[in-house]
């Protein structure tokens, strides 16, 4: 099946919708004290009644190689604190995000619940069982390099390759840029990245620098996220039914 | 002296030609030089037959060394004692020996004794070895507060207000999940686990708990981690899943290839947990007490650590004093006490009590270490209990056929009381929750 092109950023969600007034209610059920609340895996946010608010499920894979920061990233969009050395991830640690957001066409608020899957480079090459799990009914993958490690962009090509090829059911692809915030390191051009935005025609973010106390260094890249993987699920469930249909006819 | 005080190196290199594998800890390096010598030392005395183990340098230092597998040899440099009650090389010594143990076991968690044991090719060793820092680290800072587990080998446990419901959730979770090894992890401290959980090797136990509670601390949902057990599966890497049910309760089973991370969580966590949502609530509730609130212990006692030799279980408190007076010695703070309580209890070990043997002392060692201890204690008996007075507190230590039991008192408290405080102590305990 036919990649899924990504539709224009603020096109499928309201964007910056965590500014607006109305959406306070919902995300301060994510908040505790300022800070972001941690759910464990018998909780969630919950709304009063007369609001109830739909939840969506979504399974997000982190790639890219050991030391490029994909435990640093799971942890800023989650809320976790950001380790400062580099220890290696020994196996698969997963993050659960939830994300408000509200659809742009029919104004429906929904609660995105994105569970990031990141996993250590150097454990997927000495365990074989991995990688496999990971893949399991994954919905997007994230693949990043570094703006300060020029191999880990060189390779993005290989990487993203691997996921084009069928039978590998459509998944979300976004590209992550991190150690932004490190521009007297930075080994990779400007340049460079528009050239493989244009080869690629994915959506590609920046991160890197201090977390921020508000939702706003982590708001793009949810918003993006959340708004590829919808727009994804209404093409699939479009062309499911034409698909129905076809065998029908078939048979 | 070689370090600055209270600061713990610790030396990995290859057993046969002395190549550094890593070095952790410690701000400040050793030279180079210095850590060949260290190596080079040991060789000599190897060359003649001798086993060098230990040593004390002018300066109150202290180095240990450990050869594992003929292939790993661990090297830990201490730049003195902690200071305090108590504290003396002995206790310094017991403590670097527990810590190379420690700091091996962690090594073979993660990377599994093949690779140890037959190392070809030095340079990926090294890069390997990389990913067992995380560990490493968290043993050397030593800074847990509340967690004697490293120490004691024992597993720091919580006593439940509901102990059955727990079980049968731990069990029934674990069997669905094609396991006979589950654990329930409350504040980092096991609050229930499946009995074949503890027919693991103590060090496992502990080494497990300590894992669990680094992955718990980084706030993730789930894990699947490849683990080998240094004593049960050394070579062969087992799957410890881990799934985050409330803040501060933590469930984690042993697996083989199924379930997957995805299939686990999904289909069962909510299933066997949702309904006891209330129940892990009030496990929560005991917090850093680690005992049901129906049990009254006695206001004058700032630490406790109970032990079953049994089971190799312990369940530990400190509470930090509340009296105020107006005169008198200073507070005691809550790290001070765990501090004492620690000492205390290496203090009871190394002279007066027993500890059951760990797995992992080889049998040469140990009737070296028992011919020692023979010599050194030099009793014709087994003491069955022993205090200690300092300026800042009193200890009292008990030991039965089943249970030690080690507290710590502010020094108001009447020498002559603390028996009756630790045996009352025990029996109210062991009675109400039968520890
Ligand atoms: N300044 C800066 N440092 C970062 C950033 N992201 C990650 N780091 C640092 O880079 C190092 C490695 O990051 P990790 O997230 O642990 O790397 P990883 O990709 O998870 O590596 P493996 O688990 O080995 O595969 C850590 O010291 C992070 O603090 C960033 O955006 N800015
Ligand atoms: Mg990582």
């Amino acid at each position: 099946m036919a990649d899924v092109r990504p539709p224009a950023p603020g096109s499928v969600l309201v964007s910056d919708w965590h500014r607006c007034k109305e959406s306070k209610e919902f995300f301060n059920k994510i908040l505790h004290k300022k800070m972001r609340k941690n759910f464990g895996l018998l909780e969630s946010p919950v709304m009063p009644p007369q609001v109830a608010v739909d939840t969506v499920h979504y399974k997000i894979f982190i790639s890219g190689k050991s030391g490029v920061g994909k435990t640093a990233l799971a942890a800023r969009l989650a809320g976790l604190s950001i380790p400062n050395l580099h220890y290696e991830t020994t196996g698969i640690e997963t993050s659960v995000v939830y994300w408000p957001v509200k659809l742009k066409d029919s104004g429906r608020v929904l609660f995105f619940r994105l569970q990031l899957w990141d996993c250590g480079e150097n454990a997927l090459r000495r365990f074989d069982h991995l990688l496999p799990s990971c893949k399991e009914q994954v919905d997007a993958v994230l693949f990043l390099f570094s703006f300060t490690d020029r191999t880990s962009f060189d390779d993005l090509s290989n990487q993203i390759a691997k996921w084009m090829v069928p039978p590998v059911s459509p998944v979300v692809k976004l590209v992550v840029g991190t150690k932004f915030d490190l521009f007297m390191h930075c080994d990779v051009a400007e340049r460079d990245v528009k050239l493989f935005q244009e080869r690629w025609r994915l959506p590609l973010l920046r991160v890197g620098g201090e977390v921020g106390d508000g939702l706003g260094d982590i708001a793009p890249v949810l918003n993006c996220l959340a708004e590829q993987l919808w727009h994804q699920d209404c093409v699939t469930a479009g062309s499911a039914g034409i698909h129905t249909q076809e065998t029908e006819t078939l048979l | 002296m070689m370090l600055q005080d209270g600061s713990t190196q610790l030396l990995c290199l290859t057993a046969s030609s002395g190549v550094p594998l890593f070095t952790r800890g410690a701000s400040r390096q050793l030279p180079f030089s210095v850590i060949g010598s260290l190596n080079g030392v040991h060789m000599f005395g190897g060359g003649q037959g001798v086993v060098l183990s230990c040593c004390e340098t002018e300066g109150g230092g202290k180095v240990v060394w450990r050869v594992f597998q003929e292939s790993v040899m661990l090297i830990a440099v201490s730049g003195g004692g902690p200071g305090g009650a108590g504290s003396s090389s002995k206790e310094e010594e017991a403590r670097l020996q527990r810590l190379l143990e420690n700091v091996w076991n962690c090594m073979v968690l993660v990377l599994g004794q093949d690779e140890l044991a037959n190392m070809r090719n030095v340079e990926r060793i090294k890069r390997d070895l990389r990913s067992c820092f995380s560990l490493i680290d968290q043993l050397l800072e030593e800074r847990h507060e509340g967690f004697l587990g490293n120490l004691t080998h024992c597993a720091d446990s919580l006593l439940p207000p509901n102990p059955t419901l727990v079980q049968e959730a731990v069990d029934g979770f674990a069997q669905a999940a094609d396991s006979e090894f589950g654990c329930l992890l409350v504040h980092g401290r096991i609050a229930a686990a499946t009995e074949k959980w503890w027919r693991l090797a103590p060090q496992e136990v502990v080494l497990l708990s300590v894992l669990m509670r680094s992955l718990s601390a980084s706030g993730s949902a789930s894990c699947d981690y490849p683990v080998f057990l240094p004593h049960g599966s050394p070579t062969v890497a087992h799957r410890l899943l881990r799934f985050h049910l409330l803040p501060g309760a933590d469930v984690c089973v042993l697996c083989g290839p199924t379930p997957s991370l995805h299939r686990a969580e999904s289909g069962l966590v909510g299933r066997f947990w949702s309904p006891l949502v209330e129940t892990l609530r009030d496990c929560l509730a005991v917090g850093e007490r680690c005992l049901p609130a129906s049990i009254s212990l006695r206001p004058d006692m700032l630490a406790l650590l109970l032990i079953n030799r049994e089971t190799r279980r312990s369940v530990s408190c400190v509470r930090a004093p509340t009296n105020h007076p107006l005169s008198g010695p200073p507070l005691l703070s809550k790290a001070r006490c765990w501090e004492l309580l620690k000492l205390f209890y290496s203090f009871s070990m190394t002279r007066y009590f027993s500890q059951e043997e760990t797995l992992c002392v080889s049998p040469e060692e140990r009737t070296q270490k028992g011919n020692t201890e023979d010599f050194v204690l030099g009793f014709t008996h087994q003491p069955l209990q022993c205090y200690l007075v300092t300026e800042e507190c009193k200890s009292f230590g008990l030991q039965t056929a089943q249970h030690q039991l080690f507290l710590v008192t502010p020094p108001s408290v009447p020498t002559f009381a603390l028996r009756t405080a630790a045996t009352q102590t025990l029996s109210d305990i062991v009675t109400a929750t039968g520890f």
